[in-house]
């Protein structure tokens, strides 16, 4: 038996990468394929005996490898050289197979994981497609493909022609939410997605927390963006501690509770993020900056931009402190977007980009 | 004997005309009506049996019969009474007789509407605008109506109108006693009174109240997102205050459709204001369209070359919704029963409001929304793409914060901003004179391309808009016929890239769904 086959009938099992890891511990997985017999030797509970004993089948495992190229589904065991070798250490518990489509070697380079909750503000949004962006060309940036900030940072790393990577909490053939399923095509296109579980797996709520630790593991640090104390990008941020890896949050308004839980972290000791420089600093990475080109503003432009530089204001105040009229005021504000020079904070209330 | 009146009825806005035929002859006695009629119609035997006695007249008791000719189409309403009552009487040779007891020939010349009372009164019917405008085109030349019809008739020039006030004034008209016909006058549209609230009373809410002016002069579909509480609903109905003015086609076209309605003022008798309707979301999808066994109009086409305001917008059933989208595209509704197949226009500008989630305060600077991204998901996908492709401008209403609540000054007045709304529209109808379209909100392709060209500076702005702010293709032609009448505002006959920056702010929509 090749050790490869081993490995799938383990992930097709669908015993809990935990306990498989515990039974790997003592023997190699070549042993428990020889041994595994009708009788229970390992003192398993039924339930993983009866999950183990039905896949122990050659034949079995040979339709699942048939049904995988059928459907053009990569996978890597751990027996492969080109398994990621982040992912290889203990504390990440490492799944006996990754089912994934897209590019794998673009693992190796640097990652970050970028996460956040999925009711994300508008401010949230903001800071995830700057900082991502910047960030895009010195990492590749990992997420788990949900709503709100997970989607904005993949979004952001494509389309400023970085390279993402997903992390699925189901099979690859369930990714969800559908809302994202387009940006699923696209990742799978010019990034990676990828999936501890078979293809057919659904997700359930366990499925996600789990995955949180391959989110964390792949990756040389951890940045939450925004997260209420319950938000599972804490879960990332507390197996990222576990394997070691640093945690990078957003401090945000204490009255907010998307930011409850990333001010905690900072409280607790993670590194707080104020700008990409922040990061790569302390990698010591040089990213390559783009020029900030100098635009000439106008001067109702340039009345706007004096005005929020005191701080954020939403439309109404504008139209008072500028003394220009709405349409005047309108136009500025359009042109001031369009160049990325201000963003709009929440519904009408605009501030400057830094 | 067998007497003959002519009479009107309409099938939606056009009409035809109706004989109604009284034969009286030995049998039980007894009143039939046949010709299709409906209740209403079946209930004037009744009606007319009283005013006759009423009137001072003789009802005999004998049996007769009544035909409404053509006698395939479905006759509604009360308008024969007075026709089958001097029918009756004309049969029984009691009015419109010779001294040889021979009809008059005049009776032949007139055309009789009209609903009795018991007593005899002529009272107020609906639908007499149409019904003139018809019959003069038919070639008709002298109508009788009820006299509390009188102020709508008094516009249509080209038909003698009589207004009688009661059964005996109708039976000496018939008798060949000179009546003069009602006098006739101009349209003249007081646009004073135009009801709503007055935008100087809103405080705040600068981007919105600009929005609403542009909406108004171009006429062009609006909905406003934000938080319960923001005033969408008070923005809404100072919407009617800055509407420009009818012309008086528009002003006919739309009293037609009220007359038919019954909405009519009995006092002015001319619709001079441009219609708000807001009809509530339990609405169902035939009051919004117009239907029933009838073919009635519906609040779409009652708000025509006016404002259709739908409030809470994901509220209304989608099947509600979306049968306003071939409306809001071609101006007109076909209402098609078994019966019959009718037009009604249904030129309107359609104003809604919605919050943003469930709870009301997604994207909300002051407060927590508490839905999930599904909740807000299912929430906004109420309204389908097709719809909102319709809608050209989008802007977010937040609540006011209480400085600006507590100030004493006042805002702009309304009459302010009516009066640059009715000097945009004028620049319009100038531009549009000789084609159906009145408005840039109407504006095909083809005028598009005439009339919205960008300069340079115009397509750099809104092809950076596009990239940076991910806007959707569909919002393209909707910035430029915006940005058309944020230029005609501004008196301009070049739309500057000032004017397309402007225009793209009113896109949160498609900056929100990227």
């Amino acid at each position: 038996m090749v050790l490869s086959d081993i490995y799938l009938w383990l992930s097709y099992s669908h015993v809990p990468t935990r306990k498989i890891n515990r039974l790997l511990e003592n023997m190699s997985p070549s042993q428990l394929w020889d041994s595994f017999d009708e009788e229970n030797i390992y003192s398993l509970d039924d339930k993983t005996f009866g999950q183990l004993k039905r896949t122990r089948n050659i034949e079995y495992i040979e339709r699942a490898k048939f049904y995988l190229k059928q459907n053009n589904i990569n996978y890597v065991t751990r027996a492969d050289p080109i398994y990621p070798s982040m992912l290889m250490q203990k504390e990440v518990d490492p799944p006996p197979v990754l089912y994934y489509k897209g590019d794998l070697s673009i693992l190796r380079q640097p990652c970050l994981a970028v996460v956040g909750t999925r009711q994300a503000s508008q401010y949230g949004r903001y800071v995830t497609e700057h900082i991502v962006t910047e960030l895009a060309s010195a990492f590749t940036i990992v997420s788990g493909m949900a709503t709100g900030i997970d989607g904005y940072a993949h979004r952001a790393a494509l389309s400023a022609g970085g390279k993402t990577v997903a992390v699925l909490g189901s099979g690859l053939f369930n990714a969800s939410p559908a809302s994202n399923l387009r940006l699923f095509d696209q990742i799978c296109q010019d990034g990676l997605a990828i999936s501890e579980y078979t293809p057919d797996t659904h997700a359930t709520e366990y499925t996600f927390p789990q995955r949180n630790r391959i989110i964390s593991g792949a990756s040389r640090g951890v940045l939450v963006v925004e997260a209420s104390l319950r938000s599972g990008s804490l879960i990332t941020a507390n197996c990222a501690l576990d394997q070691g890896r640093d945690v990078f949050a957003i401090p945000g308004d204490i009255d907010k509770q998307r930011s409850q839980g990333t001010n905690r972290l900072i409280k607790s000791g993670a590194i707080a993020v104020t700008c990409a420089d922040d990061i790569l600093d302390y990698y010591s990475i040089k990213a390559k900056k783009s020029q900030a080109k100098s635009i000439a503003l106008d001067f109702a432009e340039q009345r706007v931009m004096e005005v929020l530089d005191m701080g954020e204001k939403s439309f109404d105040g504008l139209v008072e402190m500028c003394g220009m009229t709405v349409s005047e005021l309108n136009t500025a504000l359009s042109a001031l977007l369009i160049y990325g020079l201000i963003h709009e904070k929440s519904n009408n209330l605009y501030a400057v980009s830094r | 004997m067998l007497a003959k009146i002519n009479s009107y009825a309409l099938n939606g806005l056009d009409g035809y005309g109706v004989t109604v035929e009284v034969d009286i002859h030995m049998g039980l006695p007894n009143i039939d009506v046949v010709g299709l009629p409906d209740t209403a119609v079946k209930e004037s035997r009744e009606r007319v049996r009283s005013a006759i006695k009423n009137s001072g007249y003789d009802f005999s008791p004998r049996k007769i019969t009544v035909n409404l000719a053509p006698a395939h189409t479905k006759k509604e309403g009360p308008i024969f009474d007075l026709a089958i009552a001097l029918g009756v009487l004309l049969s029984t040779e009691q009015a419109g007789v010779d001294e040889h007891n021979n009809p008059l020939k005049s009776v032949k010349d007139y055309v009789f509407l009209g609903e009795l009372s018991l007593s005899g009164e002529v009272t107020r019917i609906n639908g007499v605008m149409p019904m003139l405008i018809a019959a003069r085109e038919q070639g008709i030349k002298k109508i009788v109506i009820p006299k509390a019809n009188i102020n709508e008739a008094k516009y249509i020039r080209g038909i003698d109108v009589f207004a009688v006030q009661n059964l005996r004034e109708a039976v000496a008209l018939l008798n060949g006693e000179t009546i003069s016909p009602i006098d006739k006058c101009d349209v003249v549209l007081d646009s004073t009174n135009c009801g709503g609230e007055d935008l100087k009373y809103v405080k705040g809410q600068y981007a919105a109240k600009r929005a609403l002016e542009i909406a108004a002069a171009g006429g062009h579909n609006i909905i406003m997102i934000g938080a319960p509480g923001g005033g969408k609903t008070m923005l809404a109905k100072c919407l009617s205050g800055i509407l420009p003015d009818l012309t008086e086609a528009e002003a006919l076209e739309t009293t037609k459709i009220h007359s038919v309605a019954g909405l009519l003022d009995e006092n002015s008798g001319i619709v001079s204001v441009r219609p708000f309707r807001s009809p509530h979301h339990t609405a169902s999808r035939v009051a919004l369209t117009g239907g029933g066994p009838s073919a009635k109009p519906g609040e779409i086409s009652y708000s025509h070359n006016g404002v259709l305001f739908l409030d809470e917008l994901p509220e209304y059933p989608r099947s509600v919704l979306e049968i306003l989208r071939q409306p809001l595209e071609d101006g007109v509704i076909s209402v098609s029963r078994v019966s019959r197949s009718v037009e009604y226009p249904a030129n309107f500008m359609l104003v809604a409001s919605m919050n943003p989630c469930p709870c009301g305060y997604y994207g909300s600077a002051t407060h927590q929304c508490t839905c999930s991204p599904s909740q807000i998901q299912k929430y906004m996908s109420r309204i389908s793409g097709p719809l909102l492709d319709r809608i050209d401008l989008h802007i977010n209403v937040d609540e006011v914060n209480y400085d600006d609540l507590t100030t004493d000054a006042d805002a702009e007045s309304s009459a302010n901003v009516k009066a640059r709304v009715n000097a945009a529209r004028a620049v319009q109808t100038a531009r549009y004179a000789g084609t159906n379209v009145h408005s840039n909100a109407k504006m095909t392709g083809e005028m598009i391309k005439k009339y919205c060209v960008l300069d340079a500076a115009g397509e750099r702005i809104l092809q950076a808009a596009f990239d940076k702010l991910g806007m959707s293709a569909r919002a393209y032609t909707r910035i430029l016929k915006v940005a058309r009448t944020i230029a005609d505002l501004d008196g301009k006959a070049d739309i500057s890239s000032a004017h397309v920056a402007e225009a793209v702010m009113y896109r949160s929509l498609d900056k929100a769904v990227k």
